[in-house]
């Protein structure tokens, strides 16, 4: 595990209290009741704080798992 | 606090708690993270107890505050923006910004502020309310250019500040200071256009962060301070009044030492408002009472006492105003420009307060002026306040007088002049019963605190009572010093609280507040809900004294055995019934 991926199950883990560590790489919208429309956009919050990214809302509807949020992450913070 | 920190502080377990703070959260918009902050703001300043915020239903502000039940809540905190007011000030509504709309839009905007004040002040009638006004930008409807205020918009501003200047009269609404929320959260970076778009939440984080501290704040304000005790040279005024003389010594413009002027004046508007002040500085007596004397002196002698001026160490002097004042070093601020006497106090003291007078910067002597209003500030100024001082010296007279005399005490207290008036009467806008309840230690039943809430809800009760006692001699005037609630179950009185400030001690005032008890009541005895404290030692003697042995809980005692044992009393008696 990297240290992105390290931060990135901090914040799902404050997002989702209830979802164990191993849970959350493998985690998504289907495997997580909480993950609602509130909980994503907290998590997007959580997101641009954590790694200082303005996260665009339309974007949204990408971030349906764990494995979408990283390669979004690792895409927007190294846009190279 | 950031996000992840206020959710992180979130999952902390807490410990189970039979009452938790039940917090409602009203708000016209989707609460998002505004509560999750509020939430993790309460935990942190109350870590003991269970928190709970609930909040009401998306864009029905007023209707969320009219449906708040009488009970089953403690506090409500209501953060109000523009489209409460009218949709058309918000961007969600497409309801129109044609010139023609805006005379609507300020009408339908002042019957909603109506609305509201009326939900407020009926809720406050129950439980404390925490208001925030609105705190994003007006939209761009009106038809000035932006940086010129028209007057439709003049009239919205003006409509809120009326809003708000009413409803803070009421002493258990609380009115978010704006200016304090615009030093935290700049004006131009709380907007997010997109979020409240998409979501229907307004704030961008550090702004929802930002009016959750302050809310938080606002619904736990802390004790005030009590007393003030202030250096000399190079503090009230600049200058060392040994070395240069009093004529030199100066706090004015010309002398650029007005700061110590605005200093002076700032110790006169806390002295006024209730806050003892005192002096502690190496000096010589003659040259200060000399300097005191002086015309354009702001601070007059009059707002002091008392002055410790001699060559003893500062921190004998702070223990002996403590004495005079009788209050603990926790409830007192020490300022002094030499950080060694600070750094001596301090040690002495380690639960006072000990500031280091900044001279010569001005901005930091604006700071510190901030600093210890925010140390002292209260929501009203009591009637108790105004005689605080004069009370206290009158209780230095009296103990001279006693001294002086050699007189016993029966003597003394029938030579006193003593008067008491009973106040009967369950008046729950009462601050001053309230505060004594929650703030005095020494004479004490059991330290039990009353939330307001817990207050009102007492107060209800059909068989409870409250009576006070406001007491004066010929040494002056104490003002409200004792409050009493019970219950009455026939001929048996069971008194749930209890309390006398310390200031009123030594004058058989507890005696004679039973007596007048068992009089009132035509009671046959009088049960307490006693529970001995680390610091209700005076409590505990007076029961010891007229019992003749240590009190216990459960305790009780007939008018029998009561008559048998009180002291004589010399007291004129005045009972007062309210409502």
């Amino acid at each position: 595990m990297d240290e992105m991926e390290a931060r990135l199950i901090r914040c799902f883990s404050s997002v989702f209290p209830d979802l164990a560590a191993e849970q959350i790489p493998t985690s998504s919208v289907e495997s997580v009741p909480a993950w609602d429309s509130l909980a994503a956009v907290t998590l997007v919050a959580v997101l641009q704080e954590e790694f200082g990214l303005q996260i665009n809302l339309i974007d949204l509807p990408e971030l349906v798992s764990f494995a979408a949020v990283r390669n979004y992450v690792r895409k927007h913070k190294n846009p190279s | 606090m950031n996000l992840i920190e206020a959710l992180e502080f979130l999952k902390q377990a807490v410990p189970e708690d039979e009452h938790p703070l039940k917090v409602f959260l009203a708000c016209g918009f989707t609460p998002l993270h505004l509560q999750t902050f509020f939430a993790a703001q309460l935990r942190k300043r109350l870590p003991r107890q269970r928190v709970e915020v609930k909040t009401g239903l998306f864009r029905d502000l007023a209707g969320s505050i009219e449906r708040l039940p009488s009970s089953g809540c403690d506090v409500l905190a209501v953060v109000i923006e523009w489209q409460d007011l009218d949709p058309r000030l918000g961007i969600r509504s497409l309801g129109g910004w044609r010139t023609a709309d805006l005379p609507d839009v300020v009408k339908s905007a002042n019957q909603a502020a109506a609305r509201l004040e009326q939900a407020v002040r009926r809720t406050s009638t129950f439980i404390p309310v925490c208001v925030c006004l609105p705190t994003l930008p007006l939209p761009p409807l009106f038809t000035t250019p932006t940086r010129q205020a028209g007057a439709y918009e003049l009239q919205l501003r003006q409509l809120v500040a009326s809003f708000a200047a009413s409803i803070s009269n009421e002493s258990s609404i609380r009115v978010l200071n704006t200016q304090h929320l615009d030093e935290l959260s700049p004006p131009h970076a709380r907007f997010d256009v997109q979020l409240e778009l998409m979501t229907g939440f307004p704030y961008k984080l550090p702004h929802a962060s930002a009016i959750a501290e302050l809310l938080a704040a606002l619904t736990q304000n802390s004790e005030p301070k009590k007393g003030l005790i202030t250096d000399l040279d190079d503090t009230l005024w600049a200058g060392i009044v040994g070395e240069v003389g009093t004529e030199r010594i100066s706090w004015d413009l010309d002398e650029h030492t007005h700061m110590h002027g605005l200093y002076q004046q700032f110790l006169c508007s806390l002295a006024s408002a209730g806050v003892l002040i005192a002096v502690a500085s190496k000096n010589d007596r003659a040259l200060v009472e000399k300097a005191f004397e002086r015309r354009d002196m702001i601070l007059s002698k009059e707002n002091v006492y008392p002055f410790e001026v001699h060559w003893s160490r500062k921190s004998e002097s702070a223990l002996r105003i403590l004495k005079t004042w009788n209050i603990g070093p926790e409830a007192v601020v020490f300022i002094d420009d030499s950080p060694m006497e600070v750094a001596e106090v301090k040690a002495e003291f380690p639960e006072m307060e000990c500031i280091v007078f900044p001279k010569n910067d001005y901005q930091a002597i604006w700071d510190l002026l901030k600093r210890v209003r925010d140390l002292f500030g209260k929501s009203i100024v009591s009637t108790e306040d105004s005689i605080r001082l004069k009370s206290i010296r009158g209780a230095a007279a009296l103990r001279n007088a006693r001294e002086v005399s050699g007189d016993s005490l029966d003597d003394f207290l029938q030579s006193a002049d003593a008067s008491i008036r009973f106040t009967f009467g369950k008046q729950a806008a009462d601050s001053r019963a309230f505060e004594l309840i929650n703030k005095t230690n020494q004479f004490n039943l059991n330290g039990k605190r009353l939330s307001d809430a817990a207050w009102k809800t007492y107060l209800n009760d059909p068989a409870t009572f409250l009576m006070t006692a406001s007491y004066e001699d010929k040494f002056g005037p104490l003002g409200k010093i004792a409050v009493l609630l019970g219950r009455i179950q026939g001929k048996v009185l069971k008194i749930d609280s209890w309390v006398m400030s310390c200031r009123a001690f030594s004058r058989r005032i507890e005696h004679q507040s039973l007596k007048q008890l068992f009089q009132k009541f035509d009671a046959e005895e009088i049960c307490f809900d006693y529970q001995a404290t680390p610091r209700n030692g005076p409590l505990q003697e007076f029961f010891t004294g007229l019992l003749g042995a240590p009190p216990v809980t459960d305790l009780r005692f007939s008018r029998t055995a009561f008559s048998g044992r009180s002291p004589s009393l010399f007291h004129r008696v005045e009972e007062v019934v309210n409502g």
